[in-house]
């Protein structure tokens, strides 16, 4: 079966709902005669605003419907296409319904966090419609598991063999051994970088050690030193692969929380207008 | 080629157990995937490890040609003659004698399990993700949720809806329903912008109309009474065209549409409505409507339908007094006056004080009426008065007058009664009062009728002979033409007066000068922008709230809630 992406999912229906949707919207805005400015308080304001609500709300409830693997209301794939396209719609919607007036205060607080879920989904469509190839290519035939086993595997290779050289060297390939870390921390995950990483050091400081060594000395310090280079890229490729596993992950840390709290916000946006009508 | 491919491996007790296999193939497959004849199933080996090959015997090929990677091993060749072994990854392929009827024979043996070789470097490689970091990413939301949802709406809920904290909500900045304000309020209403309660009374009801009445308890209806107001504006609230929390400006809409949306056709919305139907001031607007005061009290009279005529009972020719050559000065030879000789603008600057005897007439038109021997004018504005002190004034000087004066008051040699030597008698003192008198009456009647009153005023005379009495006719001298346009004479100072009002030529005063709508057009366009107009709407010159019709006479305001005054007291 060809693989369709959420992007053209049912030949664009979404694309097309939500194109209509914001079309008409934009159409009415134009035609709209308020009576002093637009704002949310015109019927025209009122329209947008209860559209723009239970937009809100459907897409919040896909965090809820992708979880129910029983369900049979369409499927994720279809529901993720509608999510991206109607969210994108939603900022139409949204700011026709402000009428383009905002301030410092809780109707603007309930806009701002919605454009930041927005612009925060766009970066996680965008994230996935590179990062899974990215990281596809990056494992290859590997999986972490099996790279952590044959890092595990030159680490004891590499330690039998550097006992036969001297100690300078044994000291840092054991440091390699005994102090390369993977992840672990925030910065380590997201950055893919470990500038302290004692392989790396080694990998550096190996040849200029090397240079007095002769015959089988040599030869072994050379394979030792292409063990380091194995266990360098192997660690490298790891770091690429939390790197990007996080960039996959990160902005769901912001999409996720910062919807939440727009729920809350709009609840009292939408409250207090009707407070103080 | 044939194989023998001997697995060894240790059973649970630690036995060695050996499973042998047979493989007939041009090529043997060595690696993890589940088609390779040799199958080696580690994570440490590839799918496709490696190859083995007859070349004149087994040949054990791995490695990829042409890669740069350190991973990607170069291509390693093994030609395996029993006895020797090569290392695939954690196995060991070791060639053993050959038995006959095959190509050749292996034994493959896990050298290094899996199990044994984890070493400490695994627990330095536990968190590899955001999720493994245990980032909390529902409790964030959660704690989002609940500081928003208290921060800006429990908080500030807290005096609307009586919350147990309304005294701290109500008090403090920080929580306060101000943060609930959509938009700056017009600037009259700022120094009630931050109690939302003095507008918004009650919670979840609109904004109701005592509210706007509190401070603006003088506001009028648009229409009188007659015309049921409230039915004809569908029960319209204040709120219905004024939306404050819109800009510091304005609470209504700046152009014609609500204006219009009656007045194009009025009559079908009022029936009795004594206006005419507008839809545009450039396109369709009736002719101005002047207010001419008369005697039944204040007439309106439509422009452009014959000559409009002022009965102001004033005589007053305009060309006369602002000939270019100049007007006769009692001081000087001629003066040339302009119209801000006469007309003063009052305190606003929008329209003129009116125009009064004593200080904008009576330096020419001396009240005298006996130049020759005094400076004495009469009072003006009372007839009996003025004849009262022209009589004081002969019978004194018949009585006192010195002999200059008596004979170039009463042309006849002599000098006042009192001032003759000896006591006058009865006959010269009637013959004296008979002079003055005489003198009083003729002097009264050229004052009035030719030299002085007559000048400016209509007079009306009763009685005959010694009887005669004048009347000055009521001056309704108009001072309000369209007193209820907004109509601002200092925002035209630009403008010659002239430009509008045409009076050069007017030699009588019952000409009007007042402008046209024509040349209001001249400059003023409609609600839509013009090249070289200014771009006028209704309410540029009409209001829409008529103050003589109350909106609602039985409202009592609740001083209470008047908070402008409130603020003023607190400050």
């Amino acid at each position: 079966m060809k693989h369709v992406s959420i992007f053209e999912y049912a030949s664009f229906r979404w694309f097309k709902a939500a194109v209509v949707l914001s079309v008409v919207a934009g159409t009415v805005y134009l035609w709209h005669d308020p009576p002093l400015k637009p704002y949310g308080g015109t019927w025209l304001g009122y329209t947008l605003g209860t559209i723009g609500a239970l937009l809100i709300l459907w897409l919040l409830w896909f965090g809820i419907r992708k979880r129910r693997y029983a369900s049979n209301v369409g499927t994720v794939q279809g529901w993720l296409s509608a999510h991206v396209y109607l969210g994108t719609s939603l900022l139409v919607i949204a700011t026709l319904h402000t009428g383009f007036e905002l301030g410092w205060n809780v109707h603007t607080l309930a806009y701002v966090l919605m454009v930041i879920t927005i612009l925060s989904g766009f970066y996680g469509v965008f994230v996935y419609s590179r990062v899974p190839e990215t990281m596809t290519s990056n494992l290859g035939e590997d999986t972490i598991e099996s790279i952590l086993l044959k890092i595990a595997d030159i680490d004891r290779e590499a330690r039998e063999k550097a006992l036969s050289l001297p100690d300078q060297i044994l000291t840092i390939v054991n440091r390699s051994i005994d102090g390369s870390r993977l992840g672990g921390s925030f910065w380590r995950i997201l950055s893919g970088r470990d500038p302290t990483c004692p392989t790396a050091a080694a990998v550096e400081q190996l040849p200029e050690l090397a240079k007095r060594l002769t015959g089988d000395v040599s030869k072994l310090n050379h394979e030792v030193y292409t063990l380091l280079l194995q266990k360098n890229e192997l660690l490298q490729r790891v770091r690429r692969q939390m790197r990007l596993k996080a960039t996959l992950d990160l902005w769901l840390y912001v999409h996720v929380p910062v919807s939440i709290a727009l729920l809350a916000a709009l609840t009292a946006h939408v409250i207090s207008v009707f407070i103080y009508w | 080629m044939k194989l023998l491919v001997i697995s060894q491996s240790r059973n649970r007790a630690g036995k060695p157990i050996q499973a042998k296999k047979e493989i007939n193939a041009d090529w043997v497959r060595v690696g993890r995937a589940a088609n390779s004849e040799i199958h080696l199933p580690d994570p440490r080996i590839a799918l496709n490890q490696g190859i083995i090959v007859n070349r004149d015997g087994p040949v054990y090929t791995e490695g990829e040609a042409g890669s740069m990677s350190t991973t990607r091993k170069a291509v390693r060749s093994f030609r395996l003659r029993p006895g020797q072994f090569v290392d695939v990854g954690p196995y060991k392929l070791t060639a053993i004698e050959t038995p006959e009827g095959y190509d050749g024979a292996f034994t493959v043996e896990m050298m290094r399990p899996p199990e044994t070789v984890a070493s400490d470097f695994s627990t330095r490689a536990t968190t590899l993700s955001l999720a493994q970091l245990h980032i909390p990413k529902r409790w964030a939301a959660i704690l989002f949720f609940l500081a928003v949802g208290i921060a800006f709406f429990l908080l500030p809920a807290g005096r609307v809806l009586d919350l147990p904290w309304k005294q701290a909500s109500a008090s403090t900045t920080v929580v306060g329903d101000r943060i609930w304000n959509p938009g700056p309020v017009m600037l009259a209403h700022q120094p009630i912008e931050m109690k939302c309660e003095s507008c918004h009374q009650v919670a979840f009801q609109q904004v109701r109309d005592r509210a706007c009445l509190e401070c603006h308890s003088k506001i009028g209806q648009h229409v009188g009474p007659e015309f049921k107001p409230v039915a004809l504006f569908d029960g319209a609230r204040c709120a219905t065209c004024h939306k404050d929390h819109k800009g510091v400006k304005s609470t209504h809409r700046d152009d014609d549409l609500m204006c219009v949306a009656c007045h194009k056709d009025v009559r079908a919305k009022a029936n009795g409505a004594q206006a005419q139907n507008v839809s545009d001031f450039t396109r369709d607007h009736p002719a101005f409507r002047l207010s001419i005061p008369s005697v039944n009290g204040i007439k309106r009279v439509r422009m452009g339908s014959g000559v409009i005529e002022e009965k102001s009972n004033l005589i007053f020719p305009h060309d006369v007094h602002l000939n270019p050559k100049g007007i006769r000065s009692p001081t000087k030879e001629r003066v040339v006056l302009d119209c801000g000789n006469c007309h003063a603008p009052d305190a606003s600057k929008r329209t003129f004080e009116p125009i009064r005897m004593m200080k904008n007439c009576q330096e020419c038109h001396a009240l005298e009426f006996e130049p020759a021997v005094t400076t004495r004018q009469v009072p003006h504005g009372k007839p009996a008065e003025a004849v009262t002190v022209v009589n004081e004034f002969y019978a004194n000087l018949s009585l006192n007058g010195v002999k200059d004066s008596f004979e170039k008051a009463f042309g006849v040699p002599g000098e006042g009664l009192l001032r003759r030597v000896g006591q006058p008698s009865e006959a010269e003192r009637q013959v004296a009062l008979a002079l003055a008198s005489k003198k009083a009456k003729q002097v009264s009647e050229e004052l009035f009728e030719i030299r002085v009153c007559k000048t400016c005023h209509e007079l009306v005379r009763t009685g005959e002979g010694d009887a005669k009495e004048w009347n000055v006719l009521e001056v309704r001298a108009n001072n309000a033409w369209m007193p209820s346009a907004r109509f601002d004479h200092k925002s035209h100072l630009s403008s010659k007066c002239a430009d509008c009002h045409n009076v050069a030529k007017s030699a009588k005063s019952s000409d009007v000068a007042m402008p046209t709508i024509e040349s209001c057009r001249d400059c003023h366009g409609g609600s839509r922008p013009v090249e070289k107009k200014v771009t006028s709407n209704c309410l540029m010159c009409h209001g829409f709230h008529e103050a003589k019709h109350p909106w609602d006479p039985d409202f009592k305001p609740h001083d209470k809630a008047h908070v402008a005054l409130e603020s003023r007291v607190a400050h």
